[in-house]
């Protein structure tokens, strides 16, 4: 991915480079390279989990599940398609929606409300992460300057796994206006992201 | 399709949120090898991981803890190969410390066995040992509840046998049962001469005696024979202890120091 545009600066100042070094030494089965790998990342993969996912143990228990991941794909690692960083928020992504799906399914009866009314009634429930976030300060950066209505739809999305058929029927609004509310907002995203990294 | 298109569509994509149709028109977009809409996408990924990387939240220890634990733990059961696939050019030059780290790792694990091979050589010598130990109080066992056996047994008779001229003082008991052998007992004997032993005899009525074996005593005067079953002797009227030369005789030829009626 063009990810160069957009290094992400892990909180140790770990350059990127030492990370990809790190996944080499771990599919070697370096447990300590996985050790240090772990300090670098969990608290990032973490803080994406938790947006996504509002009971603590269940985004505690996705965590150590996209380590374990990480660990044993460790070997599979090309950084041709994308940075340490991308390889890690990926997969914690993608396993904290499967996490939030399957939570859903479990409790399909008194959620899915089917526009924005039902939705705000929510607002207050397991079921409404991207509010839930927001409540704990967590929105904030490049996201919080986003208008309201893009806001929503990059929430939905990312956050809570929507589709985009999904999203329109959430907030009541037509399926055209949910895409290119989606492109909007990924357009100013992008350029805010580039210009708070100084080099847009 | 025109470029607002194409971004909508690697805008969703992107976000993970392209309903059936529009993931399908995506995807054979960047099948075709359409530049503009890989470009697109890469980029909006790359926003995505910038986004998600905003927010950082510490998790708590125990959630590496319990991660390293199941590392450790497969480590044990399948230890990891080294990949087939060569290491990224990039990272090459700087993996130098890394070998040595390997290195002193595999010096610890053969260590480790080198010790686990004495501890266990240690154990080995241990176990010899007991069992040694332990057949050597199974056979006394054997002998002592042989004994106990022969005295509850009502048809086993105590014979004691009295110094005679040679010995005056040396006293002797034979526990005596036909079938199954019996046990004797010396006392106050003094020490066979050099060349010579003691042999105990078992006389049945007008029989010339039948031996039941030689024995060595002590400094203390003492002595004892494990006497097995004699064949064809099933009453025993007198016991009686000769000096013989050494290994004894079939018939007595020396003086005798004790004798007993049964």
């Amino acid at each position: 991915m063009a990810g160069s545009d957009y290094v992400v600066t892990p909180p140790a100042g770990t350059p990127p480079d030492d990370a990809a070094l790190l996944i080499t030494c771990m599919a070697q089965g370096d447990r300590e390279a996985f050790s240090r790998f772990y300090d670098i990342f969990a608290g990032t993969a973490f803080g994406l989990i938790r947006r996504v996912l509002r009971d603590p143990s269940t985004a505690e228990e996705v965590l150590q599940e996209v380590f374990w991941q990480v660990w044993q794909e460790a070997p599979n690692y090309d950084a041709r398609r994308g940075s340490p960083v991308a390889w890690v928020l990926m997969r914690a992504k993608a396993r904290a929606i499967d996490k939030l799906r399957s939570i859903r399914r479990r409790e399909r009866t008194f959620v899915m409300p089917v526009d924005e009314t039902v939705a705000r009634q929510d607002d207050a429930t397991v079921e409404n992460p991207g509010v839930a976030a927001e409540e704990r300060g967590l929105v904030h950066g490049a996201l919080a300057r986003l208008p309201h209505a893009q806001r929503r739809v990059i929430e939905l999305a990312f956050f809570e796994g929507l589709t985009q058929t999904e999203i329109a029927a959430r907030l009541g609004a037509p399926l055209g206006t949910v895409k290119t509310r989606a492109r909007l907002a990924m357009e100013r995203l992008r350029d805010a992201l580039k210009g708070a990294d100084g080099r847009g | 399709m025109n470029r607002d298109e194409i971004r909508e569509l690697a805008a969703g994509y992107a976000l993970g949120g392209l309903d059936g149709d529009d993931r399908a028109r995506f995807e054979a977009l960047l099948r075709a090898g359409d530049q503009e809409a890989a470009a697109e996408l890469s980029d909006f990924e790359a926003t995505l991981m910038g986004l998600a990387a905003e927010s950082t939240e510490a998790p708590p220890p125990g959630v590496k803890a319990a991660v390293m634990a199941r590392v450790a733990a497969e480590a044990r059961a399948k230890p990891r190969e080294a990949p087939a696939r060569p290491a990224p050019a990039r990272a090459a030059p700087r993996r130098s410390w890394w070998p040595a780290a390997w290195a002193a790792a595999m010096a610890a694990g053969i260590a480790a066995i080198v010790v686990g091979l004495s501890v266990s050589a240690t154990y080995e010598k241990r176990v010899e040992g007991l069992a040694r130990e332990a057949a050597g109080l199974r056979a006394e066992l054997g002998r002592q509840q042989a004994m106990v056996a022969l005295i509850r047994d009502p048809a086993t008779q105590i014979v004691a046998l009295a110094g005679l001229e040679e010995a005056p003082s040396a006293r002797a008991r034979m526990i005596w049962n036909a079938p199954a052998g019996g046990l004797f007992i010396a006392a106050g004997l003094p020490a066979a001469p050099a060349g010579k032993t003691y042999q105990l005899w078992a006389i049945a009525g007008k029989n010339a005696p039948v031996s039941a074996g030689v024995f060595e005593v002590d400094a203390r005067g003492t002595g004892s024979l494990r006497v097995l079953p004699l064949a064809g002797v099933d009453k025993v009227d007198v016991f009686a202890v000769t000096l013989e030369p050494a290994g004894g005789l079939p018939a007595p030829s020396g003086k005798m120091y004790l004798a007993g009626k049964s």
